[in-house]
């Protein structure tokens, strides 16, 4: 073949196909944006996930009751802190200021609502403990913070927390100095405000409610 | 029809549109490259004058001119975005990026001319939304990082940040879009001859640039979605009070920015790259390594963004690992910096502008590369966690290191661009104005910061008042510099002097030396085979 004819055969080759070449590739680069845009989206609930298994930014855990052979003799002091976001007026303090726990024993600690509004709101309540790294051993077994609270105006609930601290803590190197953790909520006025709505529309309290809201109030195991 | 039979076509009568309609409806390479080069001059002006009013704040203690401080948020805010995405961006990859890479790899024009006409026509629409940003309801005064809840309906209730969200939607999709133009390009349309190994590290620089822009945009795009329902929506995805968290916001927002401080480095290294060869007369020292070093910091660049962070109450593991990750991006920097050094180590280096501009590149970039190290320590970091030494590292890595890519680069290829010889001793005078007024400018902020002085602050205690002033002075020489340049860009376009085909001579071995200078509207209509050509001699490894 002559350097003409040789050339010739280079240039159709490179030159013949590319539309649909470039077409295919673009193609497989738009999927690679649309993936990332997914992972970028997924990234909420997978966060949520990680925060979860981890105890990551003190993120604590959910619990069955411990098992009472578990209890080891050592003590950490659990200190409680209550806090109300400016827009839901609430008032919620901690009854008790610290409780001191033996590892792997469970505790009930008590905060206290007051709705000082002139009507119902629903409530959330947002939680951590600090240190961050206490989270992966700090195990909830029954919380207020699990569910939405509807306060009437006015209305005083005492909300229960039970919860251990996992005796692993010790074995961990990072956490084995740990030996205060404080609980922290802070209530913010729920998304989902039709609870407390109800509650205004009818103004009539049903018999059902009523025993839930007396319970609350007498039984702080609600 | 095939593309030989298109290109055929032109030959025969040269289709050329005039007036407006020659920009914009252009599809050509050169003309929207010209395009996007202009927009980051205008992008520069607002930008610097920003800064400027920044620096005529901080010149002495107490408020000298900006009593709202709301607007002095704004001015920061405005500043970072519009040289982010607005001078940076388009100048290295949109604008050298488009000229060049077709002219470097020897092809007619871009795999999708016409969507590289909306890739640039969506940059000016986005400015225009973020100047309107600026405007409305008191203005974004979030910073370029938006981290809610300062960005959150609650602190920022107006419109104004949902206006720069969407300019940042449409700046990240006409970055998309010019990526997967680029990514296309330089994987189909290669000249015969010119294998991924035989490319110049300009081009490896475009399209590991592309390739990030595509991985990382996405994620600014989806966090900035996310921003926009829960402002206006009633989501929660960063609020807590609807279960979501603030420092979701930040890893995604740094999974996106860390990288985005390589797509805006690694053109500039490409740049530089090109222009040490050819004013040094010798090949790259180590070319692979240079190919693969930018790549490796690519790859890096993706698993380090928590270092941005490292004061939000990570665990000792976690700072541990993001300290490691990101002390080994020191590494194939530094593959980078000793081999620009052996490429002029024994050279016949020719010490004309583009040069100048390159060596003070890479003297900027060890300076901010050094205090990058420091910093990447989460021990220290704590301590200079939004301080003024943050603020001089990365204004000296990636703004004036930036910067002095886009001076060099613009020196080396004016002649090919505009088919004019820019006036020497005046751009020599222009590299010493700007390199000594940056460094007057950068260099005293290390030590303000040393001494806790915070960022994004219109006032600040006396004890700084010394640094800040030489800093400002710094700022009034570098303006200098910023007219000058302009200066020489009137002068140059108006000069009657012009250059030949290969200005540069032996050293300048791409592709785009072949052709003529200014370059033809319509190029590389036959395909250059390589092997002909002197390309290869520049840039291949030693076979």
């Amino acid at each position: 073949m002559t350097e003409q004819q040789n050339k010739i055969k280079l240039r159709t080759t490179v030159t013949r196909e590319p539309k649909t070449r470039n077409g295919v590739t673009a193609l497989i680069l738009f999927g690679l944006v649309g993936g990332m845009t997914g992972l970028a989206f997924a990234s909420d609930p997978l966060y949520r996930i990680f925060c979860k298994v981890t105890g990551y930014g003190g993120t604590t855990q959910v619990a069955e009751a411990p098992a009472e052979s578990k209890i080891i003799d050592h003590m950490v002091t659990v200190r409680f802190d209550a806090n109300v976001n400016k827009s839901l007026p609430w008032r919620f303090k901690s009854v008790q200021n610290t409780i001191k726990v033996r590892l792997g024993e469970q505790a009930l600690a008590f905060f206290e609502a007051t709705n000082v509004s002139d009507k119902p709101i629903v409530g959330t309540a947002t939680f951590n403990v600090a240190p961050f790294k206490a989270g992966e051993y700090f195990n909830k077994i029954e919380c207020f913070c699990f569910t939405e609270q509807v306060l009437k105006p006015g209305q005083t609930v005492q909300m229960p927390v039970t919860f251990y601290v996992d005796p692993a803590i010790i074995k961990d190197r990072n956490t084995v100095d740990v030996k205060t953790i404080t609980l922290s909520y802070t209530f913010f006025a729920g998304d989902d405000q039709s609870e407390a709505q109800k509650l205004q529309t009818t103004h009539v309290i049903t018999k059902d409610e009523e025993n839930i809201l007396i319970s609350r109030e007498s039984s702080p195991k609600g | 029809m095939s593309e030989t039979a298109h290109a055929d076509a032109h030959e025969h009568h040269d289709h050329r549109p005039t007036g407006w309609k020659r920009w914009v409806y252009s599809t050509n390479h050169k003309d929207i490259g010209t395009m996007y080069l202009a927009l980051a001059m205008i992008g520069a002006i607002v930008g610097t004058a920003a800064s400027m009013a920044i620096r005529v704040e901080l010149h002495e203690p107490g408020v000298q001119f900006i009593t709202d401080f709301q607007f002095y948020n704004v001015l920061v805010t405005a500043h970072g975005f519009i040289m982010v995405f607005f001078v940076v961006m388009p100048a290295l990859i949109g604008g050298f990026g488009n000229w060049f890479i077709p002219l470097m790899i020897g092809t007619p024009d871009m795999a999708f001319p016409r969507m590289n006409n909306i890739s640039f026509w969506l940059l000016p629409a986005a400015l225009i939304l973020l100047v309107i940003a600026g405007l409305i309801d008191g203005g974004p005064g979030t910073g370029w990082t938006v981290y809610p809840p300062l960005a959150n309906a609650d602190f920022h209730p107006g419109m104004a940040v949902d206006f720069g969200i969407l300019s940042l939607h449409l700046a990240g999709a006409s970055s998309i879009l010019g990526a997967i133009n680029f990514i296309t390009t330089i994987v189909n349309m290669r000249a015969p001859g010119m294998t991924f190994h035989r490319m110049p590290l300009f081009i490896w620089a475009m399209l590991l640039t592309a390739i990030l822009l595509l991985l990382a945009i996405p994620v600014l795009a989806g966090a900035l979605t996310m921003l926009l329902t829960d402002r206006n929506f009633d989501t929660a995805f960063f609020s807590p009070a609807g279960g979501g968290d603030p420092l979701l916001w930040q890893h995604l927002f740094w999974f996106f920015g860390h990288p985005e401080v390589y797509i805006m480095i690694i053109p500039a290294f490409g740049v530089i790259s090109e222009i040490v060869s050819t004013f040094s007369k010798k090949p790259i020292f180590g070319y692979l390594g240079m190919a693969y070093a930018m790549a490796a910091i690519g790859v890096v660049g993706f698993i380090v963004w928590a270092h941005h962070m490292y004061t939000v109450g990570f665990n000792v593991e976690t700072r541990a690992y993001f300290t490691l990750a990101t002390m080994v991006i020191a590494v194939p920097t530094g593959v980078k910096i000793f081999s620009w050094l052996a490429t002029m180590w024994g050279g016949s280096i020719k010490f004309d502008t583009p040069m100048l501009f390159a060596m003070g590149f890479i003297f900027l970039f060890v300076v901010g590369g050094v205090t990058g190290v420091t910093l990447a320590n989460a021990g220290a970091d704590q301590a200079f966690h939004d301080t003024y030494f943050v603020v001089a590292h990365f204004h000296y890595v990636l703004s004036v290191a930036a910067i002095f890519a886009m001076y060099a680069g613009f020196y080396y290829w004016i002649g090919k661009m505009s088919g004019k010889q820019y006036p020497e001793g005046m751009a020599r005078l222009q590299f010493w104005v700007t390199f000594i007024g940056v460094n007057i400018l950068f260099f005293p902020q290390h030590f303000a910061g040393m001494a806790g002085m915070p960022r994004r602050i219109p006032d600040y205690p006396d004890a700084y008042a010394g640094w800040n002033m030489i800093s400002s002075w710094g700022a009034y020489i570098t303006a200098v510099g910023a007219i000058l340049f302009f200066v020489v860009l009137w002068k140059t376009l108006t000069s009657k002097e012009t250059v030949a085909a290969n200005q540069w001579g032996t050293g300048a071995n791409t592709l785009e030396w072949t052709v003529a200078s200014p370059a033809p509207f319509h190029t590389h209509e036959q395909t250059p085979a390589i092997g002909t050509q002197p390309a290869a001699i520049g840039t291949q490894p030693a076979e």
